[in-house]
Parts: structure tokens; C-alpha cells; sequence
């Protein structure tokens, strides 16, 4: 089933000085289930992308459609995750993670059950009632994942989600959120500039051009490897690296 | 692991060692503090009438005990409590409502900025004229002190409010309203709490200045006309009373703030 697409959307950005073309005719489909990577060089618009799709902003131009609906303003079917975890210092793990349900004023026994159950799964139970400075870096990315998923969204939006990590974590950090998508069963679009962890993660990878950002190319990736520190073992990664780290260069 | 046990045990004792010391010594300045002012009034190395010394300060203090030594403080102390309790209310109520529009942030800003390098003891003789020549006077002087500070450092604190953490919330469909009281307001504790330090010493400036201009009662008042009659044990019995209220003051914030820091909201 088709989850997202995105029809000949282009947005410009208005300030006093000029009109900027941020992304121009991005015609782009997401089928439930993928994992898709989007890169290009940094400033092209990747951000953006991830702004419109999620309702945090109007497309000048095109349509975008999540399960067969046009996107009016941010809601539950997607989910935003961001560089830092943003988690709230004064709440607790628990408290966090259930900030979007609280937003939503939707905080049935269900949701809370659904949430306790993510945390008992992902090894964030015993940690319910710490805040987040008592946490490790891996496990705070792991909780900003888990908030995310506490609103069921149908969409995962990862804005270069590991790049404040350190790069051993960011490893292992990838590996684990990796393993909870897939288990979640959840379509994910990641935006990143780090080509070799887009290789690692993605079934599919967008190219995108220097600004305006366009489509340049689209690759399938198709290592067989379970996690995405398996991939990077294994020596079709390097191909797959040189090939999109060479389109992204020219 | 004994080792490591003692080693810690060590530590801690080392740790409250060091505590035990910092808190004699304190005291003992105080002490030598005291003394050499009683001592080198005695031996007549000061002239007392000038300085004063610690045993007129206590003399002095009985003898205003029987001349309404409670009233002054209660004046004085109502003054101020009022002054700072009515700025930081409706100064953190004005920086909310600057937050919550540009607009009305933009088009006050010079107003604000003006406001803040006056001198607010100009506007006595005004403030005097307007609100009449009593304790309300007074009052309005301490909010105008306190008022403006409050507003630009809790509007500082709202608006340093992580981006990120915004856009987070707006991407879960968050209202403003909602952005406010689940995150602005909280993470902004921090600077309310140091607001509310500084309001305390603001508050003791305007409270005393508004008495040196216009009073009946209170300790400004003693202090003032103890400096006309040239009685300096009245003018050293106040300002110790002062410093003492001042401080209880302090503690009773650090205490709200303690309380601040235990609990999660």
C-alpha cells in the first residue's frame, strides 16, 4: 500500500532580499513498509522535505498525500524525530514519552499500556522514572524513538537522527533503531549527509540535486544482511558506497 | 573493596571537614568583626557617636522595642513583601503575554528599554503627587524598581526556549497555548527562580528609597531621620535590622527554589 506520495511539490522561501527555490518538482512514493534514504548535499533541502510532508509547512506548488489524504497540518500519522533528542530535562522518561498522547489529550489506559510496553521492550523500563541527564546518549535517542512511536504514526520522519552522536554510539545506536522500526513495523524516511549510513539503513535512496533540490536518481539497495552493522560487513556495501557517494559529489 | 569503602568513608569525612571549617571561619570573622568595632570603641580609638558599637546597637534596640521597634518592621516589611510579591506576578504576566505576541513584543520594545535605564527614583515627586504621600507610594516605587528587571529577564528566559524542542511539539500538532504551559513555562523555571533572587534585593531598594522620599514609619524612616538628628546608633540598629530581614528574605526564595528543583511538572 502506497503511504506517502508526493506529486511535483515545489516551495519558496520568501524574505525581504529575495525568493529562494528550496526544492523544485520532488515527485517521490513511499510504499508501507520501506525504510527510504534521502541525500544530497548539505543545504539542498532535505529538511524542507520533511517539513512539508509532516504539515509543519505548505508546499508552494504539488500535492502530498499521506494514505490517499491531502496533508493539511501536523498530526498523528506522522512522526518527527530530530538531530537531538529533544527530550524535556524536568520530565520523566515516562512522562517524556507520553508527551505526544498528552498533546493529542488522548491518554487512555490503552495508550499508556501501548507505551509501557514499548519501554519494557526496548529496555527502557527500569528507567521510567529517571530524567533524561541520568540517561546515556544511545538511550536518550532510544527514548526520543519510543515518544515518536507512542503516536502510532504511520510515517517516521528522521531528520539526521544519530549526527549528535559519537561515532561508536552512532553505530550501535543506528543498529538499535534500526531493529525497532522493523520490529514496529513502520515506514521510515530518513534525511542524512552521512552516505554510509544511508547505505546501512535504506532499501531505497533518493538522490537529491544542490539547491533547488530535484530528484537526481534513485537506487535500490539491495544487500542481504539482517541489520545495518551486518550491511556494513558485508562488500557490495563499499560498491553501494562509492556509486551514490559519486552521484551526491557531481 | 575494603579498601575502596575506606577510601570513600575518607572522602566524606574530608568533605565535611572541609564544610565544619568554611562555617568557623565565617563565624569567627563575624566575631573578630564585632569585637574590634566594641573594642576599638571602648579604648576610644573611634569616636562611638560617629560609629556606634555593638553594645549601643543592643541598647538602642531595647530602647526602640518600647518605641514601636514591631511597627517599623511590620511597615517596612509589608512594603516590601506587596512591592515584590504585586512585580513579579505582573511582570512575568507581561513577559508571557510578550512571548505570546510578536507584535506586542516588537512595538514595546523601545518602551521597555527606556523604561529600564531610567532611574525610577525620578519619578517620585510624581509618584508621590499621583498615589499620595503614603505606603502606597512607596509600594509603586518598589514595583517600578523590580518590574521592568523582572519582565526582560523572564521574557529573556521564555524566548531561549530550545527551537528544536518547538518544532517537536508543533510537529505532534501542539497548540501555542499547548507549547506554553508544556514547555516554555517549565523549562523557563530556572530563570523564574533567579528572577525571583534578584526581585528580593530590588525589592529592599525600592522599598528603603521610597521611605528616604516619602514615610511616617519603617526602617528607611529610621535610617533617614536618625541621620538628621545625627543619632548614628539609630541609623546602625536599622541597617543591622535590615540586613537581617534581608537575609530571611534570601532564604525564604532559596527555599521556594528548593522545592522547584525536588518535583517534576
Amino acid at each position: 500500500m502506497e503511504i506517502l506520495k508526493m506529486n511535483n511539490v515545489s516551495l519558496t522561501y520568501q524574505t525581504v532580499e529575495q525568493e529562494t527555490k528550496a526544492i523544485e518538482n520532488i515527485t517521490l512514493s513511499i510504499e508501507d513498509g520501506e525504510f527510504i534514504a534521502l541525500v544530497g548535499p548539505s543545504g539542498c533541502g532535505k529538511t524542507t522535505i520533511l517539513s512539508l510532508i509532516s504539515g509543519l509547512m505548505k508546499p508552494s506548488g504539488g500535492t502530498i498525500t499521506l494514505m490517499g489524504k491531502p496533508v493539511e497540518r501536523p498530526g498523528s500519522e506522522t512522526g518527527y524525530m530530530l538531530q537531538r533528542d529533544m527530550l524535556f530535562e524536568w520530565r520523566t522518561i515516562e512522562k517524556n514519552i507520553l508527551l505526544g498522547p498528552e498533546i493529542h489529550r488522548n491518554l487512555s489506559d490503552e495508550v499508556k499500556g501501548k507505551a509501557e510496553d514499548l519501554l519494557k521492550k526496548y529496555g527502557l523500563w527500569e528507567f521510567r522514572d529517571r530524567y533524561p541527564g541520568q540517561l546515556s546518549g544511545g538511550m536518550r535517542q532510544r527514548a526520543a524513538l519510543i515518544r515518536t512511536l507512542a503516536l502510532d504514526p504511520k510515517l517516521l520522519l528522521l531528520d539526521e537522527p544519530f549526527s549528535a552522536l559519537d561515532f561508536q554510539t552512532r553505530l550501535s545506536v543506528c543498529n538499535d533503531v534500526y531493529e525497532i522500526i522493523k520490529s514496529e513495523k513502520k515506514t521510515a524516511l530518513l534525511v542524512t549527509h552521512d552516505i554510509s549510513e544511508a547505505v546501512s539503513l535504506a532499501d531505497r535512496i533518493v538522490v537529491l540535486s544542490a539547491r533547488p533540490a530535484v530528484v537526481k536518481k534513485t537506487f535500490v539497495i539491495d544487500i542481504d544482511a539482517p541489520t545495518p552493522l551486518k550491511r556494513r560487513e558485508k562488500s557490495e556495501f563499499g560498491k553501494w558506497f562509492d556509486t551514490i557517494w559519486k552521484e551526491v559529489s557531481v | 573493596m575494603k579498601k575502596q569503602k575506606s577510601e570513600h568513608e575518607l572522602f566524606i569525612y574530608k568533605n565535611r571537614n572541609r564544610k565544619i571549617k568554611i562555617i568557623v571561619v565565617q563565624v569567627l570573622i563575624l566575631i573578630c568583626f564585632l569585637g574590634l568595632w566594641e573594642l576599638a570603641a571602648q579604648l576610644e580609638w573611634i569616636d562611638s557617636f560617629i560609629t556606634s558599637s555593638p553594645s549601643r546597637v543592643i541598647k538602642m534596640l531595647g530602647e526602640l522595642k518600647e518605641q514601636g521597634l514591631w511597627k517599623h518592621i511590620g511597615t517596612t516589611l509589608y512594603e516590601c513583601v506587596i512591592g515584590f510579591a504585586v512585580s513579579t506576578a505582573l511582570g512575568s504576566l507581561i513577559a508571557v503575554a510578550l512571548w505570546w505576541s510578536d507584535f506586542l513584543r516588537k512595538v514595546l520594545e523601545p518602551y521597555i528599554v527606556v523604561l529600564n535605564s531610567l532611574p525610577k527614583i525620578a519619578l517620585g515627586p510624581i509618584i508621590i503627587i499621583w498615589v499620595g504621600a503614603d505606603a502606597k507610594a512607596i509600594i509603586m516605587m518598589t514595583v517600578l524598581i523590580c518590574i521592568i528587571v523582572t519582565i526582560i529577564s523572564t521574557l529573556g528566559g521564555l524566548m531561549a526556549t530550545d527551537e528544536g524542542k518547538i518544532l517537536l511539539m508543533r510537529s505532534m500538532g501542539a497548540t501555542k497555548r499547548q507549547i506554553l504551559t508544556k514547555l516554555v513555562l517549565p523549562g523557563s523555571v530556572p530563570t523564574f527562580l533567579s528572577v525571583l533572587k534578584i526581585n528580593v534585593g530590588l525589592a529592599w531598594v525600592g522599598t528603603i528609597m521610597g521611605e528616604y522620599l516619602v514615610s511616617g514609619a519603617g526602617l528607611g524612616y529610621l535610617i533617614i531621620y536618625g541621620g538628621q538628628v545625627f543619632k548614628l546608633d539609630l541609623v546602625m540598629t536599622s541597617t543591622v535590622i535590615l540586613c537581617f530581614l534581608a537575609a530571611v528574605m534570601y532564604f525564604a526564595v532559596a527555599l521556594v527554589e528548593r522545592f522547584f528543583k525536588k518535583r517534576s511538572f
